[in-house]
């Protein structure tokens, strides 16, 4: 089976979560780190009007929980403006590239019109490539160092 | 010759189960299906991933000092470590989900109250498949990885098993 095939011809909607929270940039920053722990989604997309503005990850949580942080601002000010996207029907492969050059764990995925649909992630994305030899990874003993005292039948 | 998952052992092609330990081979011997990415999954070690090396404090390590560690060093997750042993992690998530708005209350607790304990590791001696598998059914971000007697070598991300896989898959054609 050719997998390098698969990835330059699947498009992301197949690796895509689409149970995606959403938030308005007015949102306080309180408010929105209390609806991603309700819903444990490590990001959120932030949106103007029916467009995607921006995204706030953990990682920019991360730095409104020291002391002193405000946590009574808009989401608006302190999130990661125009990220870098995905369009719909770009391929698994346009993912994987665009997340080894910039870094990111995750993509938001917008239709043509911008407006924002999901999200891909890294770990989606190799969910989706075990899928391609589930045999190895799957059928595997529960430990690596894993022996039997003696020979089957023995 | 494939080699054995288990032990490491070359067993003859075909054969039903290993010759040194005993272990079934016959979902291995799938002969011209398997390409090279499942034989590399199934043979290079976990080591060839380069783990790299964890932050890591002690159990006692307040929340406000883990916290600004990794806000300023933009890490994800350190390890709490005692006595070089891997004893809990504790990362971005954690602090989403047990920290949340009351961070700055919380700071002068120990990190040890809010980390997850016990996390699973892996020995560096140990196949790619098994990280691989760890971290897609277990759905982590970071997998410890430690030497025979438990001690803390490194830490491998989600990301370097991506990078590992998208290689091997590019230049399999």
């Amino acid at each position: 089976m050719d997998v390098h095939l698969t990835l330059d011809t699947d498009t992301v909607e197949q690796v895509a979560t689409f149970e995606q929270l959403c938030v308005d940039v007015g949102t306080t920053v309180r408010e929105t780190l209390h609806a991603m722990k309700e819903k444990r989604r490590g990001a959120v997309l932030v949106c103007e009007g029916e467009k995607l503005a921006g995204i706030f990850t953990e990682r920019d949580a991360l730095k409104l929980m020291e002391p002193g942080a405000n946590l009574d601002q808009a989401v608006g000010q302190v999130m990661t403006a125009n990220p870098e996207t995905i369009a719909d029907s770009e391929t698994v492969g346009d993912a994987i590239k665009k997340m080894s050059r910039g870094g990111y764990r995750r993509l938001p995925m917008v239709d043509p019109d911008g407006r924002p649909k999901g999200f891909v992630t890294v770990s989606s994305i190799l969910h989706y490539l075990v899928g391609h030899f589930p045999a190895v990874v799957y059928n595997l003993p529960p430990n690596p160092h894993h022996s039997t005292q003696t020979r089957e039948g023995a | 010759m494939i080699d054995c998952p288990f032990c490491g052992a070359e067993n003859i092609p075909g054969i039903d189960d290993c010759e040194e330990c005993g272990q079934p081979l016959s979902h291995i011997n799938t002969g011209t299906h398997a390409n090279n990415i499942e034989r590399s999954l199934i043979k290079d070690r976990v080591a060839a991933l380069a783990p790299k090396q964890p932050c890591t404090v002690s159990p006692d390590a307040t929340v406000g000092q883990v916290l600004h560690e990794m806000a300023t060093n933009r890490i994800g997750c350190v390890m709490i470590v005692d006595g070089g042993k891997p004893v809990g992690i504790f990362s971005e998530r954690d602090a989403l989900l047990k920290l949340n708005t009351e961070a700055a209350s919380l700071s002068d607790h120990p990190i040890s109250e809010f980390m997850t304990a016990n996390p699973e590791t892996l020995q560096d001696s140990a196949k790619i498949a098994f990280a691989v598998q760890r971290m897609d059914l277990g759905g982590y971000r970071h997998l410890p990885i430690v030497s025979s007697d438990d001690q803390l070598q490194g830490i491998i991300s989600v990301r370097a098993i991506l990078n590992y896989l998208t290689a091997r898959m590019t230049s399999a054609s």
